[in-house]
């Protein structure tokens, strides 16, 4: 159960330590793989909230989203389209989708635990 | 199942190091993104500061070009006034060459008279003293040129100024220090016709003069040069 965070805190701590320079045009894929990280984290506990949790999908769907979305960004750019907002605006869709799904979920357990409770 | 339950949880680990790197990471880079708007804050400030500067400086230099151009309308009326004033100063220049030339300063050409003076013939009788020129007899044809508008005579070359004084002594006569004996030649520069006209008028000065046994001659002439004065203040 704690490996988990554990590896999270040791990530942010090796992002936080690591002096790498990355040019500033390639900083607007990193937002945009952080947020297809983020949602795809978000609709892995969804999922896992509603039992549908399969590890298999989440693993890959956070990776390959990652690496779509970066890749989307930069094809945008060699395009002279701006296709990074369409990852945002899908992303933050579905990020603010799946965080409504999970707090209906954690309200309805949290309401129906006191009657159990009673 | 507690082995599949530790791969879970190291695919889990996994993902969160890459999701905590990734955040992590791109937190350091928009901080410092955002360190470099506030720079160019900064230089918008700045460039702001400088256009005001900028703005100020042309006010100012409107106003000084203003300034340069009353200045300059200045200038032209002072230097109107300047050449009417020098307009003023070569008007009296010629006077002053005029007066000089009275003083004796400068050298001065033009037509005149001569007058020779000379002892009369001596008849062995009666006073010696009355066939002698004497200082009075000068003075009088000195002054009727004078009267008669010359403007500059001279007693054998020597030059008269307005200080010059002529002292008998003698057979001879000092003029300005210097003495001279007879004949006494006195030039002047002057109109001749009037000069002659005003020294033989009858009972005038050659009248006079040649009533006191002087030999006296009066002659026209075209062109006197007279030096001027030497020593004269």
């Amino acid at each position: 159960m704690w490996l988990p965070i554990f590896g999270l805190i040791l990530g942010v701590i090796l992002g936080l330590l690591t002096d790498i320079r990355i040019p500033e045009e390639y900083s607007n894929y990193l937002s945009i793989a952080v947020l297809a990280a983020l949602d795809t984290l978000l609709g892995g506990m969804r999922a896992y909230l509603q039992n549908l949790y399969d590890e298999k999908v989440f693993v890959s769907g956070f990776f390959f989203n990652i690496i779509l979305a970066a890749s989307l960004a930069f094809l945008g750019v060699h395009l002279g389209v701006d296709l990074y907002l369409a990852a945002v605006f899908a992303f933050g869709v579905r990020l603010f989708q799946n965080i409504a799904v999970i707090r209906r979920i954690l309200l309805a357990k949290w309401t129906k635990s006191p009657e159990k409770n009673l | 199942m507690s082995l599949k339950l530790k791969s879970k949880h190291f695919v889990l680990s996994l993902v969160g190091l890459v999701l905590g790197f990734m955040i992590a990471f791109s937190y350091n880079l928009t901080k410092e993104k955002a360190e470099k708007p506030k720079m160019s804050d900064k230089s918008w400030d700045r460039d702001f500061q400088l256009r005001e500067k900028l703005v100020e400086q042309e006010e100012k230099t409107r106003k000084l070009q203003k300034e340069l151009f009353s200045k300059q309308a200045e200038v032209t009326s002072m230097e109107k006034q300047i050449s009417k004033e020098t307009e003023n100063y070569s008007n009296i220049t010629k006077e002053m060459d005029k007066y000089r030339m009275y003083l004796g300063k400068v050298k001065v050409k033009g037509k005149g008279l001569e007058v020779t003076l000379d002892d009369g013939d001596y008849q062995s009788s009666g006073d010696v003293n009355n066939y002698l020129v004497h200082e009075q007899h000068i003075f009088k044809v000195v002054n009727e040129l004078f009267i008669s508008g010359a403007q500059a005579v001279a007693i054998n070359g020597q030059r008269l100024t307005r200080e010059s004084y002529i002292v008998c002594n003698g057979p001879v006569i000092t003029v300005d220090g210097t003495q001279y004996p007879a004949p006494f030649v006195i030039t002047a520069i002057g109109d001749p016709d009037v000069m002659e006209a005003a020294i033989d008028i009858s009972g005038g000065v050659k009248e006079q003069l040649v009533n006191e046994n002087i030999t006296f001659s009066v002659e026209e002439i075209e062109e006197i040069e007279m030096e001027p004065v030497l020593g004269s203040k």
